[in-house]
């Protein structure tokens, strides 16, 4: 008699959790970021962005964001996102091997990542081969939506619009506040990154009319800058483009310094608006230019800004940057596509990627909208902006409407400065 | 503690019996698992064409990933340049390492001990920085390999990794019956000579640097070998993941933790490092903690301590111990 | 051909600029790689952890300042005091476990150690990226037009009194001479009955220390994270080979070398390749002279 009561009891509670898991359902996700490492760092900032994210998604927040207010994806019984990280560290071999572990034995329906273009090339590689959608909303490389990839979507703005972006501001500069460039000196890190960007910047140079009187790459984890620095004051350039990542960011910024280059701006890309960024080179980032998808100032403008930021720096007790709102955007495009398409099966989750229309007031980047190209599966919406930074602070210059303060044109010299 | 052994019985039927397992195992284990395994019988393979010239013939190269990337990008290049199939690419791939190693091999075949390791780290350093500026081959945002039809002919294939896996222990195989025939035949002998001190080699009438050139052209060609397969597996490359310096650390690690001058030390090192490797990264990397490189750290300077003639050697000793 | 020329022409002001900043560099390099010239010459160890050796006396540096506000220029003898003992402790509990064993673990347990020091680091004190603010070594002095940045400096300054501190100890010194013994003939030496073990643990930790002293230096101008040995690691083996084995004068004419060839290189030539004209020298020097400029 017994042994019968342990057992019906047994499977009532087993059917007691059955019903209880499938009320819990939960839709697993894969992140998938250099958690250790040299970019580790970064990795972080990025995480705590996804983190963040699918927080508000699963719980509810008074805030404009999409699928905030109630918890879970209302479509599919409130069922929570589940992140699934990775630890790459930026190498494409191991992004390529944690995508497909992710989606074979984690069994997660869709991938975000991976900040490094060369790890995203190969992570979504094994995302189409195994048809499973792939949300990237921080990695910068042009060819990454050039391959005709039907399960690829990518919400951020890549180096090419973001080049033009530089450009597209110095015209304006030049017309708003009659500035006169001519010249340009390119100077970038050796590796995908920094050649790709040196690349869409040689074309639109061309495109703009300004000449390239240097056109400099470097070793990416060169020890010392003098000659590469050296080379730049020699080709006396109005204007100063450098693509870095963080370590050549803060050892440039010391050397331009003590070599004392005083072009008329710097345009900068990447390294300079890396959290750690200004914590380590502190008042000596003042004045440099940054393309960013991402301001605290914003939130003059949108106070959904200044809500999400203030949640950030409350839970993790630092500012939000760039990266970090980056990567923050992609979970909410597949928490909506998921909730839209009411499956998380591929191709339905694809076909509602496809019509996805996210309004710009319910982003925290200053876009109009996210709305993916039919073709390319890039946001045609996405792209940069220019912060400078003053006071030790990223402050938006550019384009007007997003403009907190005005630009301080040409750069103050070194020995300028108190 | 040398590695010239007769082939007796009671080894064959131990050797068919692990490589049925081998060839076995995959068929049911997840992707993940059949990419560790293929990770490992490609470091494998490069670990064992170190042999031939490090633990045989005394030559410690940290250079070995130059060849890896001149294998990846010469297969990659001549397939995306000019349609040329992989397996000829992997053959012209090999060739031109083998070339560049014995160019680089001659003036620095009298170099000793440490100096030769400098020079095959200076050497393998030129070579990055080149294709990293390179730009015929991409420069510095490297091939993609285009996406085929996947057949054996194409080198390429989708739907499983199973063929791919096959093919690497195939070349794994090879790569050991010429480690195998080197260690057994007269060349082992002399490289072996070589290694003791070239004075004595020089006294017993071996053409010390003949031999050398042979030691290294064969290890870079197996290891350019190793590159196209990656190349075909991976399907992009650029300097940055196929020409560095961790690459070429990491051959000289499995084949000292494996047991430098036996024939299967580097199997047997790789079976460790690699899967050890990837599997704490997929468990412990996702906390960021880098745990998993601290155990590896850990391990290596473990093993170097305790048994730094390697664990095939400790193997061999303990059966040797028993008899 | 996608890289336009620069438009350009040199100027004799900015050549002696790079220069200058090619020796001070040079000069850091060479602080660096005496240690381990001196480590390699009397055990014949190729120390691999040497650049995170360093990485830890930068973040002693840095914790000195910032909890306890000591300028890192202060902070130099108690790195080497630090370093030093870190050495010796790596050395007992470590190094000479693998003395007696073959070649290539001596070289890979150095991997070992360094894969694990930079990743502990990672660990503890986070991958993020640390500078010291203020030190009392800020600024630039214009020397009739060249920029001397005033850490660089002293930091070369430095270096070049270590080196010859270093010197003025191996030469006129019991124990200095001991360890030179040592370094030319160890069989000799013992023989001779110098404590082998006792001068190989010295010397590893006296190489140490001087990475504390190179540490100090660097933190008060260069950004510090766990992983910072790798961008100095490399290039200290080159020289450290080229100045040849053991030799204390050949590191130290070797990391000058070295720097000015470096910054010139990527001056005159493409500062991508300036990694390689320093590795093509090298090579060219051992196939002249394979025993480096100033080994025997």
């Amino acid at each position: 008699m017994r042994p019968a009561l342990l057992l019906a009891f047994f499977f009532t509670l087993l059917a007691g959790i059955e019903s209880a898991a499938a009320q819990q359902k939960v839709i697993k996700i894969g992140a998938l970021y250099p958690l250790t490492g040299n970019l580790a760092a970064t990795g972080m900032d990025c995480k705590r962005g996804v983190d963040l994210a699918v927080d508000i998604i699963n719980g509810k927040y008074d805030l404009n964001l999409p699928l905030a207010n109630q918890e879970g994806i209302p479509s599919l019984d409130h069922a929570k996102i589940e992140v699934v990280y990775a630890d790459t560290k930026g190498d494409p071999k191991n992004g390529l091997a944690e995508a497909e572990r992710l989606i074979t034995e984690e069994k997660v329906v869709a991938l975000i990542g991976a900040y490094q273009s060369a790890v995203t090339k190969t992570a979504s590689q094994a995302a189409e081969r195994l048809k499973v959608p792939f949300v990237c909303s921080d990695s910068s490389s042009p060819t990454l939506t050039e391959r005709g990839f039907e399960y690829f979507f990518r919400v951020s703005p890549h180096d090419g619009t973001m080049a033009r972006n530089q450009f597209e501001f110095l015209k304006d500069l030049e017309t708003k506040k009659g500035v006169k460039v001519k010249t340009i000196a390119l100077i970038y890190e050796n590796t995908e990154f920094g050649s790709n960007v040196a690349k869409q910047q040689r074309n639109y140079a061309k495109e703009f009319g300004y000449d390239i009187v240097a056109d400099i790459a470097y070793p990416a984890n060169a020890s010392d800058v003098t000659s590469e620095v050296g080379k730049i004051i020699a080709a006396k350039p109005d204007v100063v483009m450098h693509a870095a990542y963080i370590t050549d960011a803060i050892l440039f910024t010391k050397t331009f310094k003590e070599m004392n280059l005083v072009p008329q701006g710097f345009l900068n890309m990447a390294g300079y608006i890396e959290s750690d960024y200004l914590p380590t080179v502190k008042a000596d980032g003042n004045y440099f230019l940054v393309r960013s998808t991402f301001a605290l100032d914003l939130a003059h403008k949108k106070p959904l800004v200044g809500q999400v930021a203030d949640l950030y720096q409350k839970k993790y007790n630092i500012p939000m940057g760039e990266n970090t709102a980056r990567s923050f955007t992609a979970p909410f495009v597949l928490a909506d596509a998921f909730n839209r398409a009411k499956s998380t099966d591929s191709d339905a989750v694809v076909k509602a990627l496809l019509a996805t229309n996210i309004p710009g007031d319910q982003l925290i980047n200053p876009w109009k909208g996210i709305q993916f190209d039919p073709k390319t599966h890039q946001n045609i919406y996405a792209s940069a902006m220019l912060v400078q930074i003053q006071d030790q602070t990223y402050y938006t210059v550019w384009p007007s409407d997003a403009a907190s303060r005005d630009v301080i044109w040409p750069f103050p010299a070194w020995k300028d400065r108190k | 503690m040398v590695g010239v052994r007769d082939i007796t019985a009671k080894q064959m039927t131990a050797g068919g019996a692990v490589l049925a397992l081998l060839i076995v195992l995959p068929l049911f284990c997840s992707p993940f698992a059949q990419h560790v395994m293929i990770l490992t019988c490609l470091i494998a393979m490069c670990g064992v064409a170190w042999n031939v010239m490090g633990g045989y013939a005394g030559m410690f190269s940290f250079g070995q990933a130059a060849f890896f990337g001149i294998g990846a990008y010469t297969s990659s290049y001549l397939l995306l340049t000019f349609d040329v199939s992989p397996w000829i690419g992997l053959v012209a791939g090999g060739v031109i390492s083998s070339l560049l190693a014995a160019a680089i091999g001659y003036p620095c075949s009298n170099l000793r001990g440490h100096y030769f390791a400098i020079a095959s780290i200076a050497f393998a350093e030129i070579v990055r920085i080149v294709f990293t500026n390179w730009q015929m081959v991409g420069a510095a945002e490297g091939l993609t390999i285009p996406m085929l039809k996947e057949s054996l002919a194409h080198f390429m294939f989708h739907s499983s990794k199973l063929p791919y896996y096959f093919i690497i222990l195939a070349f794994l195989l090879l790569a050991l019956a010429v480690c195998r025939w080197v260690s057994t035949s007269k060349m082992g002998y002399y490289f072996r000579a070589i290694k003791e001190g070239h004075e004595i080699a020089q006294v017993l009438g071996v053409d010390v640097v003949r031999y050398r050139l042979y030691a290294i052209m064969i290890s870079a060609f197996l290891t350019s070998m190793a590159g196209t397969f990656y190349a075909q597996y991976i399907l992009y490359i650029d300097p940055d993941s196929v020409m560095v310096l961790p690459i070429s650390v990491q051959i000289v690690l499995v084949a000292m933790l494996g047991g430098a001058n036996t024939v299967l030390g580097p199997v047997i090192g790789a079976a460790i490092l690699v899967p050890l490797s990837e599997y704490s990264r997929a468990w412990l990397g996702y906390k960021g903690t880098g745990m998993d490189m601290i155990i590896y750290g850990t391990l290596i300077t473990l093993i170097s301590m305790y048994q730094p003639n390697g664990v095939w050697g400790a193997i061999t000793n303990l059966k040797r111990g028993s008899k | 051909m996608p890289r336009p020329g620069a438009t350009w022409s040199v100027t004799l002001e900015q050549l002696a600029q790079q220069l200058v900043n090619g020796v001070l560099i040079g000069l850091v390099y060479s602080l660096l790689a005496i240690g381990l010239t001196l480590i390699w010459g009397v055990m014949n160890v190729l120390n691999f952890a040497h650049g995170d050796f360093l990485m830890i006396g930068m973040f002693l540096s840095y914790w000195l300042y910032a909890l306890a506000g000591v300028d890192p220029l202060f902070s130099v003898p108690i790195n080497a005091v630090a370093l030093f003992l870190l050495g010796v402790l790596i050395y007992r509990f470590v190094i000479s476990k693998v003395m007696k064993g073959p070649p290539l673990a001596q070289l890979v347990v150095t991997f070992g150690v360094s894969i694990f020091l930079s990743n502990l680091a990672a660990l503890i004190w986070t991958p993020d990226f640390r500078t010291i603010g203020h030190s009392m070594l800020t600024g630039t002095w214009d020397v009739s037009g060249i920029e001397l940045s005033i850490p660089r400096l002293v930091t070369a300054i430095g270096s070049v009194l270590a080196s010859l501190g270093i010197l003025w100890f191996l030469r006129k010194t019991r124990t200095g001479k001991a360890i030179l013994a040592v370094e030319m003939d160890r069989e000799a030496a013992l023989i001779m009955g110098i404590n082998a073990e006792r001068i190989n643990s010295l010397s590893f930790g006296i190489g140490s220390a001087l990475t504390g002293v190179a540490g100090a230096m660097l933190a008060t101008y260069y950004y510090i994270y766990p992983f910072v040995g790798g961008t100095f690691g490399l290039i200290c083996f080159c020289i450290v080979a080229l100045g040849g084995f053991g030799s204390i004068e050949g590191a130290f004419i070797a990391g000058i070398l070295v720097g000015v060839v470096e910054t010139l290189g990527g001056y005159l030539l493409d500062p991508s390749y300036k990694l390689a004209i320093v590795f093509a020298m090298y090579l060219v020097t051992v196939w002249i002279r394979p025993q480096g400029l100033r080994g025997w």
